[in-house]
């Protein structure tokens, strides 16, 4: 499929913003949806929206199958044994920590993150260790990148390892095949945060040997509000539930309940059905993609608006490697961050400012915040060519 | 609400602009307004709370005249503040009182914000009046 399809299956790509075409480039936030999600969405709502697992009625049983169609899917595209649907990556580490974390660690054992984690890989575990006292040990980042000499220090003696998979604010994709290779040599669980992996790449969870992979689906063109806690099966034998309520349970009586053995003993209430339709649509149509070669156009693209930058005196925080996210954060040394983007949304263009949610990263990097341009299958070089010149129009502005 | 000429001026001047690119250029233009709040008198008291750039203002009176200082690291806050030193400077506390943020609707400055500097417009016009009624 040639770019110009791509871009023509996103309705939102057509229209303009402050009277020009918009260029979206803050995919690491969220991404566009294609129309085939859209469409999944409206025909559920509009044909067999109900409660799903237990009436006995026709719309009940479209439904049920509708949202166990994307668990199908996702243990399919992801060689998972365990798909537990979460709200999103946030939730799915959070689980870790109340499901796995409560029932597994106790005062003094160690858990190994990274400064390069996103806020929701460090406060659920903050939170755990204000509660059962664990020790948490962070391996320091060195020029953008993991010091993996630390991170072999650190892992003395510890039970688990929380480490992003690629890097939200920089891109930078981590050795990860070598991080779950070392803990799995000490005998050390691994929770990979893969939110800005999966939609670049289909990882293969079972052989890459991760424990846990949490990810959400709008950052892979499916809705908001849903994501998935990828187990393997013996690590999900480790798991309690937590969380308490209708759906998850087996039985209950005034005396006590027992729950459900599958995954739903981790997703009590009514779950997020319509949107699970959605990422089934979104699973598949990725599935029809060349991930690869969008990622060689993307990561081109991407370099050519690192290199414009650089000429211009700006400095770009992304390494932008072969394998890397086709993400180039950078900051301008007089424009603040917030004046640099609104003169780009002015001229149609979207990107993110701030700290992006990282900001142990920030303080190592020794900045508060960058601008952040992220690519995703739909952009192309036109896309580079507009922000490079939406730069120069801002720096002109501000001269 | 009739407007001093002051205001109705910068009313005027935003609205003919059609261009977002061109307002936010307008509005980075005010920053020449400002009566700069030097760095030594930035302190915790008049630090703009809720603002994603770092800012401050100040309000002083002489002779019953208002004068607003401030200082900010954006260029746009630093706009935002030159239309507050315009809408405020040399008029009476009261008057200063009278006033209603409701200028900045009129030009269309809020619509050229992001939730955030709209919000931080409003703080910083509600920091002038209570540092104003505090001084009368």
């Amino acid at each position: 499929m040639g770019d110009y399809m791509v871009k023509d299956v996103f309705p939102i790509l057509s229209r303009e913003v402050n009277g020009h075409r918009l260029v979206y480039l803050d995919n690491a936030a969220t991404t566009q949806k294609p129309q085939v999600v859209i469409d999944a969405m409206a025909e559920f709502y509009s044909t067999s929206n109900a409660n799903v697992h237990r009436a006995v009625h026709t719309l009940a049983g479209e439904a049920t199958e509708g949202y166990e169609a994307c668990r199908i899917t996702l243990k399919s595209m992801y060689n998972a044994p365990r798909a537990i649907i979460t709200s999103g990556t946030t939730e799915a580490i959070n689980l870790v920590a109340h499901a796995w974390g409560r029932a597994n660690l106790s005062k003094g054992d160690v858990v190994v993150l990274t400064e390069m984690e996103h806020h929701s890989d460090i406060v659920p575990w903050q939170m755990l260790c204000d509660s059962i006292d664990i020790e948490l040990r962070y391996v320091p980042v060195q020029d953008g990148e993991l010091d993996m000499d630390a991170f072999a220090v650190a892992l003395e003696g510890a039970s688990l390892v929380c480490v992003v998979h690629t890097s939200n604010v920089l891109g930078v994709r981590n050795p990860v095949e070598k991080v779950i290779s070392m803990a799995q040599e000490n005998g050390i669980r691994v929770l990979l945060d893969a939110a800005q992996a999966v939609p670049h790449e289909t990882i293969n969870f079972l052989e890459l040997g991760a424990d846990f992979m949490a990810f959400s689906a709008h950052k892979m063109c499916g809705p908001t509000g849903i994501g998935a806690l990828l187990v393997n099966e013996e690590t999900f034998a480790e798991m309690e539930p937590f969380m308490g309520g209708g759906d998850m349970i087996e039985t209950v009586t005034l005396e006590g309940s027992t729950y459900q053995s599958n995954e739903h003993r981790f997703e009590a209430g009514t779950p997020r059905i319509a949107e699970a339709v959605g990422w089934n649509a979104a699973l598949n149509w990725l599935g029809e993609q060349d991930l690869s070669s969008h990622h060689k156009r993307m990561l081109s693209a991407a370099r050519s608006v690192s290199d414009a930058l650089k000429e211009r005196g700006i400095t770009v925080y992304s390494r932008l490697g072969d394998s890397d996210a086709a993400v180039v954060s950078f900051n301008h040394p007089t424009i603040h961050p917030e004046d640099f983007a609104r003169l780009l949304d002015a001229q149609g263009i979207a990107v993110r400012t701030g700290h992006h949610c990282a900001q142990p990263l920030m303080a190592r990097l020794g900045i508060t915040g960058t601008i952040r341009a992220s690519f995703y299958l739909y952009n192309d070089q036109n896309d580079a060519d507009a922000l490079i010149a939406g730069v120069d129009k801002v720096l002109e502005a501000m001269a | 609400m009739n407007w001093s000429p002051a205001i109705q001026g910068l009313i005027e001047e935003f609205q003919e602009i059609e261009s977002q690119f061109e307002k936010l250029e307008t509005l980075m233009d005010f920053a020449d307004e400002l009566v700069p709040l030097p760095v030594e008198d930035w302190n915790e008291s008049n630090l703009v709370r809720g603002c994603q750039s770092i800012a401050h203002i100040e309000v002083e009176l002489a002779n019953d005249e208002v004068i607003l200082k401030s200082a900010a690291d954006a260029r746009m806050v630093e706009g935002l503040q030159g239309i507050l030193t315009i809408a405020v400077n040399g008029n009476s506390p009261d008057t200063v009182l009278e006033l209603t943020p409701d200028f900045a609707e009129e030009m269309g400055l809020l619509n050229t914000l992001t939730p955030s500097r709209s919000n931080g417009f409003r703080t910083m016009f509600d920091m002038i009046q209570n540092r104003v009624k505090e001084l009368k």
